[in-house]
């Protein structure tokens, strides 16, 4: 029996259904994260180059909408249905002044238009000088606040770099709650080097014990965005610092394959039993609690983005602003603003289809197996291949269609299919 | 250009050092002051003309080039450049060079000394009557120490003092005077240019447009272009299309004569037809006898080469069949693995030669390749009255029942070093088996010491670790020296309980089980983590001397995929795909290729 994944949408450019703002600014730097951050005086005193950089964001969100209105008409008109989410993540965009973020969302909201009960996200860390004014980003129209918590353990904390402790995670929920925000999010980070069993467990009761809605339990990443050619002028990464370098050279070396995988099934075992539902490979929500705009990454929909470093797509093209802060300042705030510097990549329907497969497959609703596509049934073999290893199981959809899935073990081992499926 | 210097005014010779000693800077000079290559065209190491070469800071294949230069007596003199190769592996190609030759410059460095290939090469040069112009080269070192080394050249090699020239090949000094003492010291060619043509061809290289272009040196007699030839052992005839000197580009002449050094392009398209060491003749006026031709190249090093992606084996039998008409070095016949495919088993002057042909092949003809560990040739006495049989394959050892004895080759080895580490190479020499001759003082912090050793345990790193003891200080050479009875067994190596024929090694009896230990622990290293848990075994016949256990793959997950990181995480999956089709798949696992290499490597631990 073959299983072969469903028919592809047309590789037609369709308006956006959901927006990112990447916020770039840090109070510091985390040896660990290659997302685009600047840290310092830029940040922080005299030299902040925050406000300048909400004014060019601003510009760039007119000029995105300018485009989109060619090409898609106004908002809401038939062919241009408004955003049914918007996201500010960095950086710690809990930085941003409420006011700031205010005005970014109700231009997002005149100039793309939002549906009625949009998932609103905000990122933010919980150190007392960095988690901002949870009341006040609510009024602002944030619902959904994604904590950058990492661990429950002081010790760890540290080594990760963090400026937070755990008492600073439990009072930015306390806070979020009771400034009137919807949905909480936890970000944990398990496979991080010193970190035992024990420990992560801890983390994980830690994180149950504040009720949260939401928790994205991450394997620690230290991929190397210079080897991997991405921080040129034109790339979406900034240059590794040298001591972040070797941070991530000696923590390699205690990362254990081993362990990592004994903690990531104690977090599927464990947030089962606490009610959560693991959507995505390394996603579990409260039912309703799922990130809607992160869904939207992973079924394929277009999605507008603004900022250094960000990625949008309109379901045929993947285009990406440099990460360059000064040359992202430089177009969007002279006299005469121009977009931002960057590169752009079309998605043949080959790649489309394997990104549909891969994308489809880390999330719990699985791949429908529907009619073949030419693209699809090249991709067969391989589906069959890791049902009969174990790594997939079949399963009835919602109206009783057939759908695969990964198992736990298949989401462990999900590389040995996705490298299949490129 | 003038091809009309009487041979009187005609001197061949080719220049002799140790690697890193100045050849290739002093011939960069040679050029530039003889205005063969104006400065302005000059980049360096001219001669080094392939990639390799160059990168690797060695020369590998001989070449020769023809300067012409005007003496202070007033002359014109016509000075034939002939360039060997540096490293020991090649020697054999050395030897072949200097037959070329009336003399040969032997370049020393005043800092380092007489190295063990100075003296392997003096020694060669000797044999062939060569006069000897000693050169000592970096006077401009503040290392150098002219006093120690000169006396050392007169210890042992009897040069006397007032015979050298000191020199600075990097900033020209001594170099007009290297050019006169040619003139001077270098006697002419002999040989008449009314006898009937006979010329040593001393190497060969194919030209898609020329066929093969022969690399001569005139003996007796005389060439013209449109000559009608004859190869005098392969037979083969030709009518000429070129010949011509080395400036070192091909530069066509109407006439070489007795004594020249030139080219001759024959339009063959198999280099078989005029193989090194053959003699050109006319058809019209045939020589008697030919020249004495050379002892063919010695393949010491064996090794199998097997395409990655087995479709790719008509490539690699095409890219051989190319590379061989530059490189006639290196043999290769087909054959093929329970664990590898079809592919080659190759024979190889050394382990370097190896490495070069086959980053050659991989490089100039885009294949991914995975070569067997590197074996030498046994010799196999078989239980009853039967043929010995010879081996260079591991694979193929007869049965341990059939097995009367078993003798492998030795070597004769020479090595250069500053004698506080006469104890650390003692120990190195001595572990592989080896057994210590004799030694001697160079000077009062040098010594020339003298092994025998299995050439077997010469050509796994041993090269490498002699390097990293003595902090690169000390040099080798080695010869052939015979062949010994010797106790050895087949060490097999099973992979998820398959043996992988191409891993075998043949190893000494006594130290089967560490050889084993190692290799297994090398293996699983060099062996990604596969789905399942993969048992990795050495034994000797069903006798398991070694086990280790290669964990199951636990987690191979993209933790994080959000907007920005699709784009991104598919090509990190394209990668590792890539890498996997890299991989050779023997049965269920998927091996890399330096796991087959694993033995050249267990000394990293």
């Amino acid at each position: 029996m073959t299983a072969t994944p469903g028919t592809l949408p047309a590789p037609d450019p369709r308006p956006p259904a959901a927006l990112y703002l990447h916020v770039p600014f840090c109070v510091s730097l985390c040896p660990y994260c290659d997302f685009v951050v600047v840290a310092g005086a830029a940040t922080r005193g005299p030299a902040s180059r925050v406000s300048a950089f909400v004014e060019a964001l601003e510009v760039e969100l007119r000029l995105r909408a300018d485009a989109l209105d060619a090409a898609f008409g106004r908002p809401s008109s038939g062919s241009r249905p408004p955003l049914a989410s918007v996201y500010l993540g960095g950086g710690t965009p809990s930085l941003l002044p409420p006011d700031d973020v205010a005005r970014l969302l109700g231009l997002a909201g005149s100039r793309f238009g939002l549906v009625g009960g949009a998932e609103v996200t905000l990122e933010a860390n919980p150190g007392p000088d960095e988690r901002g004014d949870a009341a006040a980003l609510a009024r602002a129209g944030v619902n959904r606040l994604s904590l950058g918590a990492q661990a429950m353990e002081d010790a760890l904390l540290r080594r990760l770099g963090r400026r937070h402790s755990p008492d600073d995670v439990r009072a930015a929920v306390a806070e979020a709650r009771a400034g009137g925000i919807a949905s909480v999010s936890v970000d944990l980070l398990y496979d991080v080097p010193g970190q035992s069993l024990e420990a992560w467990q801890a983390t994980l009761e830690g994180a149950l014990e504040l009720g949260v809605d939401h928790v994205s339990a991450y394997a620690l990443t230290l991929d190397d965005p210079d080897a991997e050619g991405l921080t040129g002028p034109l790339g979406d990464h900034l240059p590794t610092r040298a001591g972040a370098r070797r941070w991530r050279e000696a923590a390699v070396r205690e990362q254990d394959e081993d362990r990592a995988s004994a903690q990531y099934r104690l977090a599927v075992a464990r947030l089962a039993a606490a009610g959560f539902r693991g959507y995505e490979i390394s996603n579990w929500a409260r039912p309703g609690h799922e990130s809607r705009h992160n869904l939207a990454y992973w079924r394929r929909l277009p999605h507008e983005a603004v900022g250094p470093g960000a990625h949008a797509f309109d379901g045929a093209v993947r285009r990406w602003n440099a990460a360059r802060l000064d040359g992202y300042l430089a177009a969007l705030s002279a006299a005469s603003p121009s977009l931002p510097p960057g590169g752009s990549e079309a998605v043949h329907r080959a790649a489309a289809a394997s990104e549909q497969a891969i994308l489809g497959l880390r999330l719990d609703e699985g791949l429908g197996l529907g009619p073949a596509s030419t693209e699809g049934s090249l991709l067969a073999p391989h589906l069959d291949w890791a049902l009969d290893s174990g790594l997939l199981e079949r399963f009835a959809g919602p109206a009783g269609e057939p759908r695969v899935r990964l198992t736990t073990d298949g989401r462990l081992l999900s590389n040995e299919i996705f490298a299949r499926l490129v | 250009m003038s091809s009309a210097i009487p041979q009187v005014r005609l001197r061949n010779f080719s220049i002799i050092a140790h690697i890193d000693h100045g050849k290739t800077t002093l011939s960069d000079r040679l050029l530039e002051l003889t205005h063969t290559i104006e400065a302005r065209q000059m980049t360096s190491q001219v001669l080094d003309s392939m990639d390799l070469e160059k990168e690797k800071g060695i020369t590998i294949k001989a070449r020769a080039v023809r300067l012409e230069y005007t003496a202070n007596d007033g002359l014109l003199y016509g000075l034939n450049l002939i360039d060997t190769p540096g490293h020991v592996d090649f020697s054999y190609e050395v030897s072949r060079s200097l037959q070329a030759c009336d003399g040969a410059i032997l370049v020393v460095d005043a800092a380092q000394g007489i190295e063990a290939q100075t003296l392997a090469n003096v020694h060669l040069a000797l044999r062939e009557g060569l006069t000897i112009i000693p050169v000592l080269n970096k006077i401009d070192l503040p290392s150098a120490q002219p006093n120690v080394v000169l006396e050392e050249l007169e210890a042992v090699l009897a040069i006397p003092r007032e015979e050298v020239i000191l020199a600075s090949a990097k900033e020209g000094t001594g170099v007009p005077e290297i050019l006169e003492a040619i003139v001077a010291r270098v006697p002419p060619p002999k040989g008449s240019p009314e006898a009937p043509l006979r010329a040593l061809v001393f190497d060969s290289h194919y030209d898609p447009y020329k066929g093969v272009v022969c690399y001569i040196r005139l003996a007796e007699g005389t060439l013209h272009d449109h000559d009608a030839i004859r190869l005098m052992a392969s037979g083969a005839e030709a009518e000429l299309l070129e010949v011509g000197f080395f400036r070192p580009q091909l530069v066509p002449v109407k006439t070489l004569r007795a004594g020249d050094v030139g080219y001759v392009a024959t339009g063959f398209k198999n280099v078989r037809e005029a193989q090194v060491g053959d003699t050109v003749t006319t058809v019209a006026t045939p020589a008697a006898e030919p020249l004495p031709g050379y002892q063919e190249a010695k393949s010491l090093v064996f090794a199998g080469l097997y395409p990655v992606a087995g479709p790719d084996y008509p490539l690699l039998r095409d890219a051989l069949e190319k590379l061989h008409l530059n490189d006639a070095s290196f043999t290769f016949e087909p054959e093929s693995s329970v664990a590898l495919g079809f592919g080659f088993r190759c024979g190889f002057l050394g382990l370097l030669h190896m490495e070069i042909v086959q980053e050659r092949l991989e490089r100039e003809f885009d294949l991914d390749l995975i070569a067997s560990a590197p074996s030498v040739e046994y010799h196999v006495n078989l239980i009853g009255n039967r043929e010995p049989v010879v081996v260079d394959n591991p694979a193929r050892f007869p049965d341990v029942g059939e097995i009367d004895s078993i003798e492998e080759p030795w070597v004769k080895l020479g090595v250069v070093t500053p004698d506080r580490y006469i104890g650390s190479l003692m120990e190195l020499t001595t572990n592989r088996r080896g057994t210590f001759l004799t030694m001697e003082y160079l000077d009062p912090q040098r010594v020339h010491m003298h092994f025998e050793l299995p050439l077997a345990e010469l050509i796994v790193d041993y090269y490498d670790q002699l390097k990293t003891r003595t902090q690169g200080y000390a040099s080798m050479e080695y010869e052939e020296a015979g062949y010994r009875a010797a106790n050895l067994v087949k060490l097999d190596v099973l992979v998820n309980n398959e043996p992988v024929d191409a891993l075998s090694l043949i190893v000494h009896r006594d130290r089967a089980q560490a050889t084993g230990r190692a290799l297994t622990t090398q293996l699983r290293k060099l062996i990604p983590r596969q789905m399942f848990e993969v048992p990795i075994q050495a034994a000797i016949g069903s006798h398991v001397v070694a086990r280790e256990t290669l964990a199951a793959m636990r987690k191979n997950v993209l933790a994080k995929c959000y907007g920005g990181d699709i784009t991104r995480k598919r090509k990190l999956l394209e990668k590792q795909k890539e890498g996997k089709q890299r991989m050779k798949r023997v049965g269920s696992v998927e091996i890399p290729q330096e796991a087959f290499l694993a033995i050249l490597r267990m000394d990293e631990g």
